[in-house]
């Protein structure tokens, strides 16, 4: 395979992790966070930088870097998954700028706006998708479980689920904490491919960016979420213009997609052996049926 | 640190709040009619400032033609805004996460079709007077702050009158708490919220071409939308007098901790003292607490 479409499928291999790192808590409990880039970049830098001063192999650093971007998510989580989403929301906007902030301030230890470079390659294509995939699977699980429905009963209308006995502040905290860490792992992954990360790799347009994704392919649907996250980031490679008009066309598509299809690119709709049958099923019956007119 | 270089931060942070605050009222202006943060006001900012450098910088009109002009810019800009990215929605009814989408995605749009056509360089707006300063013993005083200043009070004045003192205003009161009675009163509820994009246009193109002629002029530029964000939130969201007081609030603290911990670690001591702003008072500075479903 050539070099470009390695890098091509590795690249949209991580835009789906970061796509899907957010799933669980914008899709399913109805947060949002414009700061998730923000763990992205608390996982590459901690892993980073374990690997070029500390020599480290891949998966302590990686590991560690998850679990601080765990620590960062309780230590933010705390104080302010009790307020208004809209506080969230800006509060997490604000901990992108912080945190880049503080990269871009401890210079010694991070390189400073100038970026850490010299971090060894210890990740291929391979081990990046297998992770997407992965984590894909643990997010369906996630959604599928008895935790997953307590979020979406949150999303829906959080005082009917307060009192149907779900802790709605420590639930917040564990699907945020959840799905800090995974977009850690994300970071600690892109940093291992890529081998050089700045701060502006992680401002807050990367954060809502994925934000949009998971909007382009339907707030409700996992399997949406992946495919819109796979086809908006492939679809402006093969459309060779300058980044800036690229950002335009998918900007547009964007708009066209929320206000004509406001439910997103699949709606509801998720991939399983079920819903496939389904299909099967009623394009079955659309045949039988065709005649008299009631399908 | 003595009480002249005190009195100057404070005039300093002043200056910079109250553009803050021209930024905080349109922001505040759309939660409060329409219940949702409009990151599509960056995207207003970015091209007015561009059509501020047009007219000051390029036509060589006099500054306040310029700002004239550009607010006008900017109120056409707000109504373009709503048709492109809301109109839809508020006929389909979305839910207000859409708007917030659809905003941000709006405010992207508009920022790189000025890339496009101008590239990330950074252009600057002639200076608006010959003697920039004032000087009042030790204090220096720039004039372009104190004109900002001045025309930012009187914009907000004659804002919080119209939306306080006249029909018009009462109508969008009305529509900003529920839009559908409104509509049953006989109010025509499009045309109010259009006219609230109107207003919040032209605000936007006040702020665009004076936070031109205060720094450069970039595509980028209206990303100091988050300034106004983070100013209404503190202020009480939705609520005009707050995000007022939260954005020159929001300045003289900026320029305090810019003065005395540097530039790069700002943002991150504004988190900090935003976080424990909201820790201690949820509800802002305003008090006034919009109730989501209870």
């Amino acid at each position: 395979m050539s070099s470009f479409l390695l890098s091509l499928i590795t690249f949209s291999a991580i835009t789906v992790i970061g796509v899907v790192s957010i799933f669980p808590l914008t899709g399913l409990t109805g947060l949002f966070s414009f700061g998730q880039a923000a763990y992205m970049a608390i996982g590459a830098y901690v892993a980073g930088i374990c690997a070029v001063q500390l020599n480290m192999t891949v998966i302590p650093c990686i590991l560690i870097g998850v679990l601080t971007a765990g620590l960062v998510s309780i230590i933010i989580g705390i104080p302010t998954l009790k307020l208004r989403t809209d506080y969230f929301a800006l509060i997490s906007m604000c901990l992108g700028e912080a945190i880049t902030a503080i990269l871009r301030k401890f210079s010694t230890v991070t390189g400073g706006a100038g970026g850490l470079s010299n971090i060894p390659n210890y990740v291929g294509t391979t081990a990046i998708v297998i992770s997407a995939i992965v984590i894909i699977a643990i997010v369906a699980c996630f959604k599928n479980s008895s935790f997953g429905r307590m979020s979406l009963a949150i999303k829906n209308d959080e005082l009917a689920a307060k009192s149907f006995g779900i802790n709605v502040y420590s639930h917040k905290l564990k699907v945020y904490l959840f799905t800090s860490m995974i977009a850690g792992y994300c970071g600690g992954l892109y940093a291992f491919y890529i081998r050089f990360i700045d701060p502006s790799m992680f401002g807050w347009t990367k954060s809502s960016e994925w934000v949009i994704f998971l909007f382009f392919g339907g707030i409700n649907s996992l399997t949406g979420s992946v495919i819109s996250a796979i086809l908006l980031s492939v679809l402006p490679e093969f459309l060779r213009f300058a980044t800036e008009a690229r950002i335009v066309m998918y900007s547009i598509l964007i708009l066209l997609v929320i206000n004509f299809r406001p439910q997103g690119l699949l709606g509801e709709y998720e991939l399983s052996l079920e819903s496939i049958k389904k299909l099967f099923h009623k394009s079955k019956k659309l045949q039988g049926g065709g005649n008299n007119g009631t399908t | 640190m003595n009480v002249t270089f005190l009195i100057q931060q404070l005039i300093n942070g002043l200056s910079r709040g109250a553009v803050y605050a021209l930024i905080a009222v349109g922001f505040a202006l759309i939660f409060s009619v329409l219940k949702f943060s409009n990151f599509g006001h960056g995207g207003l900012i970015s091209v007015s400032a561009f059509a501020g450098y047009f007219f000051a910088g390029v036509l060589k009109f006099n500054p306040v033609v310029s700002v004239i002009l550009s607010a006008v810019v900017g109120a056409l800009l707000g109504v373009l805004l709503d048709f492109i990215a809301f109109k839809n929605l508020r006929k389909h009814k979305s839910p207000s996460i859409y708007y917030f989408v659809s905003s941000i995605t709006a405010g992207i749009l508009f920022m790189n079709v000025l890339t496009i056509f101008f590239g990330t360089t950074f252009y600057s707006i002639p200076p608006f007077f010959s003697q920039p300063t004032i000087n009042l013993g030790n204090i220096i005083i720039a004039k372009l702050d104190a004109t900002i200043f001045i025309v930012c009070s009187v914009l907000l004045a004659a804002v919080m009158l119209v939306i306080n003192k006249t029909s018009l205003g009462l109508a969008l009161r009305a529509v900003s708490m529920d839009a559908d009675t409104a509509k049953l009163m006989g109010m025509n509820s499009n045309a109010v919220v259009t006219f609230t994009f109107l207003i919040a246009g032209m605000l936007a193109g006040v702020s665009g071409i004076f936070l031109g002629a205060n720094f450069t002029v970039d595509p980028f530029i209206g990303n100091m939308v988050a300034k106004g964000f983070i100013a209404s939130v503190v202020g009480g969201l939705g609520s005009l007098p707050g995000s007022i007081a939260g954005a020159l609030m929001l300045g003289v603290i900026e320029v305090i901790l810019t003065t005395a911990c540097g530039d790069i670690i700002t943002p991150a001591l504004i988190f900090v003292f935003m976080l424990i702003f909201l820790l201690i008072r949820p509800q802002g500075i305003s008090g006034k607490f919009i109730q989501e479903k209870a």
